[in-house]
């Protein structure tokens, strides 16, 4: 984003207090309460050991994704949110506007449609914040395909359909800007989703999830010209990987004794994408692809224990020289994880987590210049003020 | 793709305008499903959480987004007590109905007095503290009696042609709750002042209603689970505090109270395991829940 655009949104921030101030007095006394402004913060720091290929925390000590919020109701048709978010890259405190969105609280039939800035529901971890994650970096498939966490701007629209389990469709349109930084092509409406969220119960204890989702990316990646060694040290923004369609898969089980997780839970969760037509240049059967499985294990109230796998097969397009014609770059990069964390409340949490990445393919060592043996993390998360409700 | 998407949007809306059209309650706890159903038998009640369920930590479940996305009303505590999960809930579920600043959305602790407001600076160290105090108030028949004659007349206002019923209904079971109450007070005469260890304010109502008193909380801090480290100071305090019983709610892990159970201060005293809410949500769920209450209370703490 901008900079100017980013005053201007900040700049409407009193406003948006403002306007709050003048609804809960206006409902003050009334019947039926509405919701009150909250404000909250977040702050996530980690200490790293080495920083990860296509990490995006830094080595050492370093700010992962710290926010402000603020939220509540405009009248009793809208919600609006605002998130301003901070982290540090390569040591340096960067800023943005993650979210800042209205919210339609009072569309009849089931429908719901936001606009503004927020994340995009495709996937299941897109939606979250990173810091709410089970684990200290995102799977392969958000570090590479989403920019880790994928919010723009623009326009949505759900049905909740009036079915005995859930069966929610929903579209998006965005600009595109924050998936694709720096575009080849710019027109108005860069990305579009279509998506499919169901699920149940299966009976007290056990309830799963099932999510479809098909990206539209109209906006196509500028090629860089290539240089030798730098992929771990990039500047990572927006989508490392991309292409004009991306489908994604995602299903998530959870196990709680009696459906009640405080004391203990199984949470699976395994997500898969697919990304094709990922240059005009290349051949059809050029893609790339996707893979994330994580397991978490609550094993007394407070505690914690995970594991993930995760890999990614890219063909990268790039260019030896300037006027070269575009080549593919063939390689795999696999990463596992395993973490232990210790959550007394919903205040806190501490990681511990190790991460090792493995690179092969025909062009690993250009693609994945930098993958790590051995890495050692430890985070701390501390929230101050509201926390939100936490999505399945 | 698109004619398929199209035929499945119209069935699905053919099937919802055709189903049977039964004034349906989502409730966040058992206790308000009880309630309702002694209020207005006609209701089909939906109970997000049992009593085997910590209230406090619900995942917002694709199950209960369905459930609340055909609900005509919801009835839960509020008072942040559904703050984890019942908003993302009422986001997802797209029924308008539901939406906080709407009559179909009734939050209990509205029409009561609440005690135990923390008024501390809420830090990250804190634990999960409500500021609107304790939201747990449902122990206490007295308040049930204030929400009861609230939701009457949210009942009525939705359902008007049912009015003389619900209003029949209400007297009758205000009637009966106020009679048992003088006889649980006096069976529960002699536990006035009795000291006994708990963990977390779930029963805190309970106790002020009473005349119960708590000595000492197994949770180091409001919502965060017993750590070793706080059970042996409870423990080395245990010959002061004189505490004659251990009393936990059933969707508590029993691992830190048995322990202190097995330690030789805590070996006499008797581990009392209750139920925080009603088993089944039937018209007489809430007097039979509170007799379990009362009875077990006055036969486990010694005399």
């Amino acid at each position: 984003m901008t900079a100017r655009s980013m005053y201007c949104q900040l700049l409407l921030l009193p406003g948006l207090v403002a306007l709050a101030a003048s609804a809960t007095a206006h409902d003050s006394g009334r019947q039926y309460p509405n919701s009150s402004w909250e404000f909250g913060a977040v702050l996530d720091a980690a200490h790293t050991s080495k920083k990860l290929e296509l990490g995006y925390r830094d080595k050492n000590l370093g700010l992962g994704h710290s926010d402000l919020m603020i939220r509540g109701p405009l009248g009793a048709a809208f919600t609006a949110e605002g998130i301003f978010a901070a982290h540090t890259v390569d040591d340096r405190l960067e800023t943005h506007t993650e979210r800042f969105v209205l919210r339609s609280r009072n569309l009849p039939g089931g429908l719901s449609l936001a606009v503004g800035r927020f994340a995009s529901q495709i996937g299941y971890l897109n939606e979250q914040h990173p810091h709410a994650d089970d684990f200290s970096e995102r799977p392969l498939l958000y570090r590479g395909f989403l920019g880790n966490h994928w919010f723009d701007d623009g326009l949505r629209l759900n049905w909740t359909a009036p079915t005995p389990f859930y069966l929610r469709f929903g579209a998006e349109a965005f600009s595109g800007k924050q998936l694709i930084k720096e575009a080849e092509t710019k027109p108005k409406i860069g990305t579009s989703t279509v998506s499919l969220k169901t699920g149940g119960d299966l009976n007290q204890n056990n309830s799963w999830q099932l999510g479809l989702s098909y990206l539209n990316n109209r906006r196509q990646a500028e090629v860089h010209t290539h240089s030798e060694g730098e992929s771990a040290h990039e500047h990572l923004h927006g989508a490392s990987f991309s292409g004009r369609r991306m489908w994604m898969t995602d299903l998530v089980y959870k196990w709680a004794p009696d459906g009640n997780p405080k004391n203990q839970q199984i949470r699976l969760i395994w997500e898969q994408a697919s990304v094709a037509r990922i240059h005009p240049d290349a051949a059809a059967s050029l893609r790339h692809s996707a893979t994330a499985l994580a397991a978490v294990w609550r094993f007394r109230p407070a505690w914690e224990l995970g594991a993930k796998t995760d890999w990614l097969r890219v063909n990268k397009p790039e260019r030896e020289e300037d006027g070269d014609p575009i080549e593919f770059g063939a390689a795999r990069l696999r990463e596992h994880a395993m973490m232990i964390a210790y959550k007394p409340s919903h205040m806190q949490t501490y990681r511990l987590q190790f991460s090792r990445q493995r690179a092969d393919g025909a062009d690993a060592a250009e693609v994945f210049a930098n993958p790590v043996r051995n890495v050692v993390m430890f985070q701390v998360v501390l929230g101050f003020g509201a926390h939100g409700a936490h999505s399945y | 793709m698109r004619i398929v998407i199209k035929s499945v949007f119209a069935a699905l809306a053919i099937g919802g305008a055709g189903a049977a059209q039964a004034f349906s309650v989502f409730v966040c706890e058992p206790e308000w499903g009880a309630l309702v159903k002694a209020l207005h038998p006609a209701a089909q009640i939906f109970s997000a959480t049992t009593y085997l369920q910590d209230p406090h930590h619900i995942e917002a479940r694709p199950s209960l987004i369905a459930r609340l996305r055909g609900a005509d009303l919801a009835v839960c505590t509020g008072a942040s007590l559904e703050v984890g999960w019942l908003p993302m809930l009422q986001e997802r579920s797209g029924n308008a109905k539901v939406q906080d600043g709407q009559p179909g959305m009734f939050y209990t602790a509205q029409f009561v007095k609440l005690i135990g407001q923390y008024e501390g600076v809420i830090t990250p160290f804190s634990g999960d503290v409500h500021s609107e105090g304790n939201p747990h108030f449902h122990t206490d028949p007295r308040r049930l009696l204030q929400v009861a004659a609230a939701l009457r007349d949210r009942l009525i206002q939705l359902n008007p042609g049912q009015a003389s019923s619900i209003t029949a209904q209400h007297a009758q079971f205000s009637k009966a709750l106020s009679d048992r109450i003088s006889g649980w007070e006096a069976k529960a005469a002699r536990l006035k002042g009795k000291p006994v260890l708990t963990q977390h304010a779930t029963f805190g109502y309970l106790w002020e209603w009473l005349g119960i008193k708590s000595v000492g909380d197994l949770e180091p801090k409001p919502g965060m689970p017993p750590t070793l480290g706080h059970l042996e100071r409870l423990r080395a305090q245990m010959s002061q505090s004189a505490a004659q019983a251990i009393i936990i709610a059933q969707h508590h892990d029993r691992r830190p109270a048995e322990w202190l159970t097995r330690q030789p201060e805590g070996r006499a005293l008797p581990l009392i395991v209750l139920s925080a809410t009603v088993s089944e949500m039937s018209p007489t769920g809430i007097f039979d829940w509170l007799d379990g209450l009362v009875m077990t209370l006055q036969q486990q703490i010694r005399h």
